[in-house]
């Protein structure tokens, strides 16, 4: 083995270890979490009071391609991503203001690795508990999804799009090192995502200026194309999506990779 | 001027000397608080950009259509803006019995209920007034009737906010740290103002007009405003009435119960 390789290996293991520890130690809060999630159930349960009573109840009626079952679950799904990720921004904003980051800039691992690996390993159990929950919902109030691929091409672009919902708050929290406060940048982000991402209406739904407008941001990869996909499965449409969803992550990555670079290089901490 | 008259003079000058302060503390940082106001206003905006998109694709909804949304937002953001900007303490009432934080409160001659209540001004709930208004000046009938009813639906919204809220952080002086269920009742009850009565059916109606009474805040633009129901308006005040009186009744009778800690606190 050479030595990039064995380089490589040997961030991979760190990065697992990360995820590991992140994913144990939301495990010891599990049943805090399982509580917490009864707010995903009333938001679910008031959505598909609100589409049911906009298709009339008629579960063959197809608005935009979606009836009123495929828009239930395609709630359930946009719901456990958005609410899968652990506050990133603030995490981030807080370690630069205070000077923890410091401390964790000494360690063998990419600050920004670390982070994503956190992501992954508390995101992981929480999208799981969000899914299961807000699956019982929808299989109540509309019923099964219609059996297909949808379930298994919604999980891996369910994760890219944690990815990129972690990139983008990464790349926000780390303005941090310029600006005081990163709250507002951040809450101008999570509102950009709950209209052009689809979060409470599939863009397929919206007026054909906003579906243009949308499809040049990278919010609706982030949530939309997973739940579409998981409700409507198409296999051209799995690849369109699966490589638009992997541009948009190298794109970000290298501007975080940026902004890292730029910021760290003018950090002072004081003290210790 | 009798005792009981010198009281409530007293209690009066005491709640508007308590407004020009948090008014005044607030405006000390005065590019924050217009920041803070003009975040919520434009997450209200947002949240009318969500319902213009979906009327655009449904236009008529159980009866319900663009401008009666628009209405039940002015109503509810509005009615929520001026109990947080008056009475800001009281999604926070679990917290303050919880933490121990009422003693300061226990020590001054003043009703306690009312000093909590007011002692905070929340400076985004100024921003959730102010697109009350605006909204209801851009959707709703300007006349002096629709006005005046306009004025009654934010009354009636602000106190059943208000009185809710007390019974759910009253509940901290029986199962001490309440906080949990309080931000949960918080969170749901909003979640349920901000969307039309009319979508829900069954059970959760009849729930929606008697445990959280959350329905009548979503109905008052159409019972009270658009369509004047006698009937829904006296329900509808008589609610806030009760539901007002049995969160001030459970903290008085939990105020009996309080067993202090020994936390040194100052009022924030």
């Amino acid at each position: 083995m050479n030595q990039a390789a064995r380089t490589l290996l040997g961030i991979g293991r760190k990065q697992l270890a990360v995820v590991r520890i992140a994913f144990r130690q939301q495990w010891a809060y599990k049943a805090d979490f399982v509580l917490r999630s009864s707010f995903l159930l009333l938001i679910l349960y008031v959505l598909g009071q609100l589409y049911g009573a906009a298709y009339a109840g008629d579960y063959h009626l197809a608005i935009g391609g979606f009836t009123l079952r495929q828009i239930v679950w395609y709630l359930v799904f946009t719901e456990a991503i958005t609410l899968a990720g652990p506050p990133v921004g603030v995490r981030i904003e807080e370690e630069v203001k205070n000077g923890d980051i410091a401390v964790r800039l000494t360690r063998p691992l990419s600050y920004v690795g670390y982070h994503y690996g956190a992501y992954v390993g508390e995101g992981a159990l929480r999208f799981f508990v969000l899914l299961a929950a807000g699956a019982l919902v929808a299989w109540l109030s509309v019923g099964p999804l219609a059996p297909g691929y949808g379930l298994f091409a919604y999980l891996p672009l369910a994760l890219l799009g944690l990815t990129l919902s972690f990139l983008m708050t990464a790349a926000v929290g780390l303005c941090a090192f310029w600006v005081e406060e990163t709250r507002g940048l951040e809450f101008v982000l999570q509102k950009l995502t709950f209209t052009a991402g689809g979060l409470l209406i599939p863009i397929d739904l919206m007026p054909e200026w906003l579906q243009r407008v949308c499809a040049w941001l990278p919010f609706q990869a982030a949530l939309y194309l997973p739940a579409r996909l998981g409700v409507r499965f198409d296999s051209q449409e799995l690849l369109r999506a699966c490589s638009l969803q992997l541009a948009w992550i190298a794109a970000l990555a290298l501007l975080v990779a940026f902004i890292f670079r730029r910021g760290v290089s003018k950090l002072h901490v004081n003290g210790g | 001027m009798s005792t009981e008259d010198r009281r409530r003079s007293g209690t009066f000058r005491f709640l508007l000397a308590s407004w020009k302060v948090n008014l005044a503390s607030a405006l000390e940082y005065r590019l924050s608080f217009l920041l803070l106001a003009g975040m919520m206003f434009v997450n209200n905006m947002i949240w009318l950009f969500f319902w213009y998109l979906f009327f655009g694709r449904f236009p008529v909804v159980s009866g319900w259509e663009m401008g009666d949304v628009m209405l039940l937002w002015a109503v509810s953001a509005g009615g929520f803006g001026w109990a947080s900007v008056l009475f800001g303490n009281f999604p926070r009432i679990a917290t303050i019995v919880s933490s121990g934080q009422l003693d300061v409160y226990l020590s001054q001659p003043k009703p306690v209920l009312l000093n909590v209540l007011t002692s905070r001004m929340s400076v985004t709930g100024s921003g959730d007034f102010v697109f009350g208004l605006i909204v209801f000046m851009w959707a709703g009938d300007l006349s002096p009737r629709g006005c005046l009813l306009f004025a009654c639906a934010l009354l009636i919204s602000g106190v059943l906010f208000i009185g809710v809220m007390v019974i759910a952080g009253s509940l901290a002086f029986w199962i001490g740290n309440a906080e949990g269920i309080a931000s949960q009742v918080f969170g749901s009850f909003i979640s349920l103002t901000i969307y039309p009565t009319g979508i829900f059916r069954g059970a959760a109606k009849i729930i929606l007009f008697t445990v959280i009474p959350a329905g009548f805040i979503g109905y008052m633009p159409i019972g009270l405003m658009r369509d004047f129901n006698p009937a829904f308006a006296a329900a509808a005040f008589g609610a806030s009435a009760i539901f007002l009186a049995v969160g001030a009744f459970l903290f008085r009778a939990g105020l009996a119960r309080y067993a202090s800690g020994n936390a040194m606190a100052m009022r924030n």
